[in-house]
């Protein structure tokens, strides 16, 4: 099936099966493999990438789903948002980046708590979550 | 975790995808948001024959207001139901709806298709004692929440309509709305909710249960340790690998006396 959409600003089309993740579409045709796949069933967040400017997980959308959207992955972010060191394995790294730009895009400032609870989507086996936490805080101050 | 092959289909408007239903029924599945029928189709759990997207009918997007009445399109998210003012219950109920990467592209019907037992929404839809309406190309009908809700996974929808609409009146008011959830926006290990003196527990059996002997102490003032205890005894709770049934009667009864505290 016929498919056009934008990724990180560049225009792209192509034929793709229906059953194509926008993961797959991703990583295994547009070799953008930043974005990561752990569960692939919604739970762990690694794929999270920006729809349209909203979060969202590219392993539970069809690449034919996003259908004209604006696509943003992690390649196409500051990697100022969250640096590298406030990770482990860095697996996780790509959803939190997104999560992150997605819930700072509206200006607010949160605190240490309603951040831990938004960020909750995402999981990270290394850290235990608090350099994560305390890189955000830092980006927003 | 890769989908089967399936025919896609991306119907223009209400009429077109009715008519999808009508020719192929049984063979073909409606997907919503998709953030529970995606993960059925990469585990194989679900392989239809067809996928009929509802993602561009803009008929099903969107709230309609009259006086104390909301009526809430099918594919309406719940990222944008949480953007605009909202009963009070409502407004606390959304965040549990899982992560808000997923509440970006989960709908409110598809939710309420769905009917995962413990999901926010079917629990809402029996505690507010929703309307839904449903479209076939022969028509439209209403149900009542409670006769919506068959069973788990198990909604009346038949095979060649759809969920167009969730009517809630009176949702405003005081009502108490408690989860258990490992992380915030993870499924509920235990829920309660209480409105105008009803009780719906959920996440504790196969289907989202309303209280009607725990009600009916309410309205005789009973005290909280006798609503406690009914409503240990009224849960109709089985266990899995995430919780025991006991467990989820002891912890239902608890939020059910919370939830009717804070709705008082």
């Amino acid at each position: 099936m016929r498919l056009e959409l934008t990724i990180n600003g560049i225009p792209w089309q192509g034929e793709v099966e229906p059953r194509l993740t926008l993961a797959d579409l991703l990583r295994d045709r547009l070799r953008l493999t930043g974005t990561h796949l752990g569960c692939e069933h919604g739970v762990c967040g690694a794929c999270t990438v920006l729809l349209d400017g909203e979060a969202a997980r590219s392993c539970l959308t069809l690449a034919v789903q996003a259908e004209g959207a604006a696509v943003i992955t992690v390649e196409g972010l500051p990697s100022s948002l969250i640096p590298e060191n406030a990770f482990q394995c860095g697996f996780c790294r790509a959803g939190f980046v997104v999560s992150a730009a997605a819930l700072l895009s509206d200006g607010r400032r949160r605190g240490r708590q309603e951040l831990a609870e938004e960020l909750a989507g995402n999981i990270c086996r290394c850290t235990g979550y608090r350099p994560i936490l305390e890189a955000v805080l830092r980006y927003q101050a | 975790m890769k989908s089967a092959p399936f025919e896609y289909r991306r119907p223009a408007s209400l009429a077109e995808a009715l008519q999808i239903l009508d020719q192929h029924g049984d063979d073909a599945r409606p997907l919503a948001g998709g953030q529970s029928l995606i993960p059925l189709l990469a585990m194989r759990l679900a392989q239809p024959a067809m996928i009929v997207d509802l993602g561009r009918l803009p008929e099903l997007r969107g709230i309609r207001r009259d006086g104390s009445e909301i009526a809430i399109g099918a594919m309406t998210t719940q990222a944008q139901l949480q953007r605009l003012p909202l009963p009070g219950i409502l407004a606390a109920a959304l965040p549990h709806v899982g992560h808000f990467q997923i509440r970006s592209r989960g709908t409110v019907g598809g939710s309420l298709a769905h009917m995962d037992p413990a999901a926010e929404w079917p629990a809402l839809a029996v505690l507010l004692d929703a309307e839904l309406e449903l479209a076939a190309t022969s028509g439209r009908r209403l149900l009542r929440a409670a006769d919506f809700a068959l069973g788990p996974m198990t909604s009346a929808i038949e095979p060649n309509e759809l969920l167009v609409s969730i009517r809630l009146s009176g949702a405003e008011g005081p009502f108490g709305f408690l989860e258990v959830e490992r992380r915030p926006g993870d499924f509920a290990l235990v829920g309660a909710a209480c409105h105008r003196g009803r009780l719906v527990a959920f996440a504790t059996g196969a289907i989202a249960q309303r209280l009607t002997r725990c009600e009916a102490l309410l309205r005789e003032d009973g005290s909280p340790g006798d609503l406690r205890a009914l409503a240990e005894a009224e849960i109709e709770a089985t266990g899995d690998v995430h919780a025991s049934a006991g467990y989820r009667r002891r912890v239902g009864a608890a939020l059910v006396q919370r939830a009717v505290e804070a709705a008082a």
